[in-house]
């Protein structure tokens, strides 16, 4: 019985009882509309008396609207609201996207803002630009929840009331004036670094009109120390990067290239380049690395040694004259002449440091040595000093002129303010207030300035101090420009209006220079041009691709061959030798954040959830320091319940203190401790406050990397640290699987025998499973020998899959909703280990232990070997979970979308709701969870279906279904920048997985479990120098039996797969 | 001893269980019948915000759908056409008619119209259109005679389980590519609906999912 029913309104106000059907109140055109509906109807409604028919029918309507039939059931009306005027391109439905870049202090890097709908959800790398090709990192990932974060100030203030653009226009009037007439000596400027040439040119725009003014640059982890040493070794104005693609032996001195800021995304790339191994005679390079803490440079290295930072000095001379005995050239003479003879510290053996300079000079140009950035010049200057006298620069070490325009310092900024000739100070972005040298107190000098202006998308503790504060555009919502590390020009276009109304540094600097407010892209226009020598018609054409393509190639530089040893030589008297062990005098280095950089990312929930690679800290941070001194202290890490409680410790240093908890890290170097920045801002909004200690509080301007003289003393306080992982040895079971590249060569297969894998009979299986019949097959290998571990996929992954943050206390009981997961392995002693990392998704088993078990079949497999969640049938019996062997499910135990972190706990009756801004980074292709529901890597499903869906419309009524290859890149692949990660379909030759998985390094973890996993790995490879002191060539573990497998006696098998009672065997 | 119960005793629980069988029969029955999407769904037919008659553009006036419904061919989602569109012809053709008041209203304004939403799969399907019209399913497969509603109404249950007698057995709906926005199509008279589908879906490898990721992510 089909009714056309009626939509239900409002009820109407008190018509004509069988009139009054609500539509026909309140629409004109009803009684036409009626008309045609029911044309014999209508003529009958005037003449007839009511026939019966017609009085059920309106007796149910008026019961209707009297709200007692199902009206209250009805479906809610929706609506579908299109544009007036639809904007050209846009398809509503499919994504754009947008090149543009992320700026950077030391190199910006090149993206692309994946948009739906006019609004950006997700970012990629460019795989267009040469030096990144499409990979990113967790900042670039995480930069988008910052473009959306509700914390951001919405207004113009001034002194903390609103503000109108009108008073903007008349204070910018008023400095104009001021500073005219001081020549602008009344004027500063004080910048975060940006990189950007048209801010460059917007300043000489700005100092030719006011010539005194100060411009000055402020970051809290660039030192100028490794442009110095750059300038004494090649000339001024000049800068280095490594190509590591090219070096085959890397000496690494507390220089974590693959794991912060001291390196970008192409050192990762071309160290993992030549670190990749896919036939035994694949030449690898090799990595030794002297470091003060575990870093993930450590990880990858084939030989580590732990090196106090400030015993770098001695390290290098020790090595530049092994370097000299072994090779003598004039220069090196001309460099150790003045060297001071310094002792090496307790515990280094000289050997390590002779055998290190063997590899090295015999690789000569193809060796590098890389010195941490932030160490004293005169070490850096050394250290490209041994990288010329290699023969490297060129090759290995690139010299490229300086990215970054010369500017004043925070210090004689400081100075000026002093003397009180400063009256108007423009912060552009930065946290000076927050992250300045603690002794500069720069919170009363700021105070002390008449005037301050802060543009900054976000209200930090500067703004609180500055008389005004301008909402200031993030770069995704303005247009912008900037450099990359190898000095390409990238354009950076906005991918949405401003949010807030707010401006961007450029457009408030040229209503500075009094001119008219810029349209679009007009300034960088005009940035563009005068850096290309293109006119008319091809410039217009070269600007369309540059804005389209995101970059212009750099030109090509020429090095220097050789760096100045003359003018290093004298240098190097300055070198120190370190200071003697002291357990109440400990070292301390101020370290950058893996998660919150120097302190940007404080508010970005997925920064502060995002787990630190190497000891798996969330949410906080904490003074991490070695076994051997905690205990000396007298601190400990407790181990409760499975939650991590740490002691809290007040960190003295000269004359400053802080309370902070304390964290032993497997791997740091004896009596010296790491302190990261960026944390403790408590100001900064919600997800910032609570969160770890402020560490730039003991940095001084002479200590703002390396601090002698710290005492800890215990406070008797404990603090609960959330950490992802605590378990930190595999239990036996192989999940990871090293070989020294000896071992590899003699024995591809090594991984195929290790652990319970050399005990089982083939595979069988008694469940049933439906074929796999799919044209498509898809599979993931992970290679652990390039994986460096910097959990790029895990915030890809987040930012992907719309994956919800659960706060600290959430995490402290394992419950992270991180569908991928980076694991950290030690082995070896806890303060001389040895790691591993491996990333872990789900396996999409084809013979899945979750799927048997779903009593709803929320999870089944389908054709092409995925194993897929309908998230609306999951009833949250968390079985599967309780099934998966690796753990990789993850429930949703609260509406953590929903719900305030803080108010998890009351359930329903918490206030409901999501910042309107957080549900527009959410992407339309992926189901947002509810509470109550099971979920887990997917193998971004979403995207294969839009491939898949692609294929056919492109086919039509052709049978030609295929995915080109290359095209279809899960969420971490893509962002992985040692491109450790390889997804693809085995059915398609092209595609690299399936050469992959038939490699003999390939393995599948906990394979005696016969689950059959689509995600496999391929083994870590190492490349120890047999000559080197402690070196371990034996990484395959043998199981204590007299005779091994290698020489084939291996056991005879019986059907049930225990192995036969043979002596020897534990 | 004496009798506890009353005779009628012994009826009672088969009778109670006879009840209770009656109950939960017609309980399942009223809501397979009632409560699926093809009693709830099927016959919804709002007022629109102008009354737009597909009937007179499409069928009398012979527009193709893909006119106002532009992204169907390329994108999941099939949008309504914006004001601009309407305007397209409304400029000249009847533009001071009071029955297109709103919509010259909305172009004014800038305002779009809020057309009322009939079909909509909810939040956790992902349905796309484009795949569909470009290997052979018609809009009316799914929407019904469109060309003939005056009013549009919702004329197919759209439950998974009407969505899966296609996808199972899409040789029973589909039709040559250039038919598809050709709501009167019916098969020529020399060939079958299904003979026609088979050879369509051999020749173009039709291979609809009918694992739960094809349409849940």
């Amino acid at each position: 019985m089909k009714r056309i029913l009626q939509h239900p309104t409002a009820p109407t106000t008190g018509r004509i009882y069988w009139r009054s059907l609500g539509e026909y109140a309140r629409t004109p055109d009803f009684e036409e509309w009626l008309h045609r509906e029911f044309p014999k109807g209508a003529a009958e409604w005037e003449n007839d008396p009511l026939s019966r028919r017609t009085f059920l029918r309106l007796m149910g309507a008026s019961l209707a609207l009297a709200g007692l039939s199902l009206s209250g059931c009805r479906r809610p009306e929706a609506h579908l609201v299109p544009f007036t005027q639809t904007p050209e391109w846009v398809v509503s439905g499919k994504k754009m996207s947008f090149a543009t870049a992320q700026p950077r202090r030391r190199g910006s890097i090149p993206l692309l803002a994946t948009t739906f709908d006019g609004r950006p959800v997700k970012m990629e790398g460019n795989p267009l630009h040469p030096v990144s090709q499409g990979a990113t990192d967790n900042h670039a990932q995480a930069s988008i929840l910052d473009l959306y974060d509700p914390a951001r100030r919405r207004f113009l203030t001034r002194a903390n009331k609103k503000a109108t653009p009108e008073d903007l226009a008349a204070e910018v009037a008023r400095i104009r004036a001021e500073a005219s007439n001081s020549l602008g000596a009344s004027l500063a400027i004080l910048a975060e670094e940006t990189l950007s040439p048209s801010r460059e040119r917007l300043r000489n725009n700005l100092l030719r009109q006011f010539p005194q003014a100060t411009w000055a640059v402020y970051d809290p982890l660039t030192s100028g120390r490794d442009l110095a040493a750059s300038s004494l070794a090649f000339g001024p104005n000049t800068d280095f990067r490594p190509q590591l693609a090219v070096a085959s032996t890397i000496l690494s001195l507390d220089c974590d290239f693959l794991g912060s800021d001291e390196g970008d995304i192409p050192d990762t790339r071309g160290f993992a380049s030549g670190r990749r191994t896919r036939k035994p005679d694949d030449k690898m390079n090799r990595l030794y690395v002297a470091e003060p803490r575990f870093s993930l440079t450590g990880t990858m290295a084939d030989h580590r040694l732990r090196l106090r930072a400030s015993a770098t000095g001695a390290f290098l001379l020790e090595l530049a004259r092994q370097i000299r005995s072994l090779r003598s050239t004039p220069d090196l003479n001309t460099l150790l002449q003045q060297a001071p003879d310094l002792s090496l510290p307790k515990g280094i053996d000289p050997a390590w440091i002779r055998e290190c300079a063997a590899d090295l000079v015999a690789h000569g140009q193809n060796s590098l040595i890389l010195v941490g950035r932030r160490q004293p010049v005169a070490i850096q200057a050394l250290g490209l000093a041994l990288n010329s006298a290699l023969g490297a620069i060129g090759t290995t070490l690139l010299v490229q002129p300086q990215l970054s325009a010369p500017s004043s310092n925070l210090a004689s900024l400081a100075d000026k303010v002093r003397s009180g000739a400063i009256r108007t100070l423009l912060l552009l972005g930065g946290d000076p207030v927050y992250n300045a040298p603690a002794d500069l107190d720069w919170a009363s000098l700021q105070s002390s300035i008449p005037n301050t202006i802060h543009l900054s998308p976000f209200f930090n503790a500067t703004s609180a101090r500055a008389n005004w504060f301008i909402p200031g555009t993030h770069y995704l919502e303005s247009w912008g420009d900037t450099l990359a590390a190898d000095g390409s020009y990238l354009s950076i276009q906005p991918t949405i209006q401003p949010l807030w109304a707010g401006q961007s540094q450029l457009e408030f600097l040229t209503s500075l220079t009094a001119q008219s407010k810029p349209i679009g892209p007009s300034i960088i226009r005009e940035t563009f041009a005068t850096r290309t020598n293109f006119t008319g018609e091809k410039l217009e054409q070269a600007w369309q691709d540059f804005v389209r393509e995101g970059f212009v190639p750099s030109l090509a530089i020429t090095s220097p061959r050789t760096a100045n040893p003359s003018a290093i030589a004298t240098l190097l008297s300055s070198i120190e030798v370190a200071p003697a062990d002291d357990i109440h005098s400990l070292e301390a280095v101020f370290t950058h954040s893996g998660a919150l950089d120097d302190g940007r990312y404080a508010n970005n929930g997925w920064m502060q959830e995002w787990p630190d690679p190497m000891t798996k800290l969330t949410w906080d941070n904490a003074i991490l320091i070695s076994k051997e001194t905690a205990d000396s202290l007298g601190l400990k890490n407790e181990l409760s319940k499975g939650i991590l409680i740490a002691d809290v410790v007040q960190a003295t240093l000269a004359g400053r203190s802080l309370e902070a908890p304390i964290l032993i890290a497997p791997g740091h170097v004896n009596f010296a401790v790491s302190l990261p920045v960026g944390y403790g801002q408590e100001d900064l909004g919600p997800v910032a406050k609570g969160s770890g200690f402020d560490a730039y509080r003991l940095r001084t301007t002479g200590t703002d990397y390396l601090a002698q003289g710290l005492q800890l003393k215990p406070t008797g306080r404990t603090r609960e640290l959330a950490i992802t992982q605590e378990h930190q040895v595999m239990e036996g079971r192989d999940l990871v699987r090293e070989a020294s590249l000896a071992e590899y060569q003699a024995k591809p297969d090594w991984v195929k025998k290790v652990g319970m894998d050399g005990h089982i009979p083939p595979n069988q299986s008694f469940y049933k499973n439906p074929k796999l019949t799919g044209d498509h097959q898809w599979a993931m290998v992970i290679d652990l020998a390039t994986c460096t571990g910097c959990n790029a996929c895990v915030t890809a992954c987040t930012a992907e899959n719309n994956i919800p943050i659960v706060g600290k206390d959430q995490v402290i009981k394992g419950r992270e909703m991180h569908w991928i997961r980076v694991d950290r392995y030690y082995t070896g002693e806890p303060d001389e280990p040895e790691s591993v990392s491996q990333p872990v998704a789900c396996m999409q088993c084809e013979n899945a232990p979750c799927e048997t078990v779903c009593p709803v079949n929320a999870t089944v497999h389908n054709e092409e070997g995925l194993n897929v969640m309908a998230y609306n049938r999951c009833i949250g019996t968390r079985y599967c979970a309780n099934n998966c062997p690796y753990k990789v499910r993850r429930f949703n135990f609260f509406d953590y979308n929903q719900r305030s972190l803080d108010k998890l706990y009351l359930g329903p009756l918490a206030p409901k709701g999501t910042e309107e801004t957080i549900k527009l980074q959410k992407n339309p292709n992926v189901t947002v969870r509810m509470r109550g529901v099971m979920e887990k890597c997917t193998f971004c499903v979403q995207r294969i279906e839009e491939a898949k869906i692609g294929a056919r419309v492109r086919a039509r009524d052709s049978a030609d279904l295929g995915i080109p290859s290359g095209t279809l890149q899960t969420a971490c692949q893509q962002a992985c920048p040692a491109d450790a990660i390889v997804f693809g379909d085995l059915k398609n030759e092209k595609d690299e997985v399936g050469k992959l998985r038939s490699l003999p390094q390939n393995y599948s973890l906990l394979d005696y479990l016969n689950v059959g996993p689509r995600l496999t790995y391929l083994g870590r490879i190492r490349n120890p120098n047999p000559a080197m002191p402690g070196a371990k060539m034996h990484y395959i573990p043998s199981h204590g039996h007299t005779e091994s497998h290698e020489q084939g006696n291996s056991h005879p098998v019986e059907p049930n797969g225990q192995s036969g009672a043979k002596a020897g065997h534990p | 001893m004496a009798n506890i119960f009353p005779r009628y005793t012994n009826w009672l629980p088969i009778k109670i269980l006879v009840c209770l069988t009656v109950v939960a029969a017609s309980v399942v029955s009223g809501m397979a019948y009632y409560f699926t999407p093809k009693y709830t769904r099927v016959g919804y037919q709002p007022t629109q915000p102008v009354a737009f008659d597909h009937s007179l553009h499409v069928n009398q006036l012979g527009m193709d759908c893909r006119y106002c419904h532009t992204g169907v061919e390329k994108s999941s989602h099939s949008n309504v056409p914006s004001t601009q569109t309407c305007m397209n012809c409304h400029t000249q053709i009847k533009s001071l008619s009071p029955k297109l008041a709103a919509v010259r209203e909305s172009w004014k304004s800038g305002n779009p119209v809020p057309w009322v939403r009939i079909h909509k799969a909810p939040d956790y399907v992902y349905f796309n259109h484009a795949v569909h019209v470009n290997r052979g399913v018609s809009c009316v497969a799914c929407h019904g005679k469109v060309n003939h509603m005056e009013v549009v109404y919702h004329a197919k249950p759209h439950s998974m389980g009407w969505c899966l007698e296609c996808h199972r057995a899409p040789e029973n709906y589909l039709r040559p590519l250039d038919q598809v926005t050709n709501m009167d199509w019916i098969p020529p008279a020399t060939t079958t609906q299904r003979e026609l589908g088979e050879k369509f879906v051999k020749e173009w490898n039709v291979k609809p999912p009918v694992s739960c990721s094809g349409c849940h992510r």
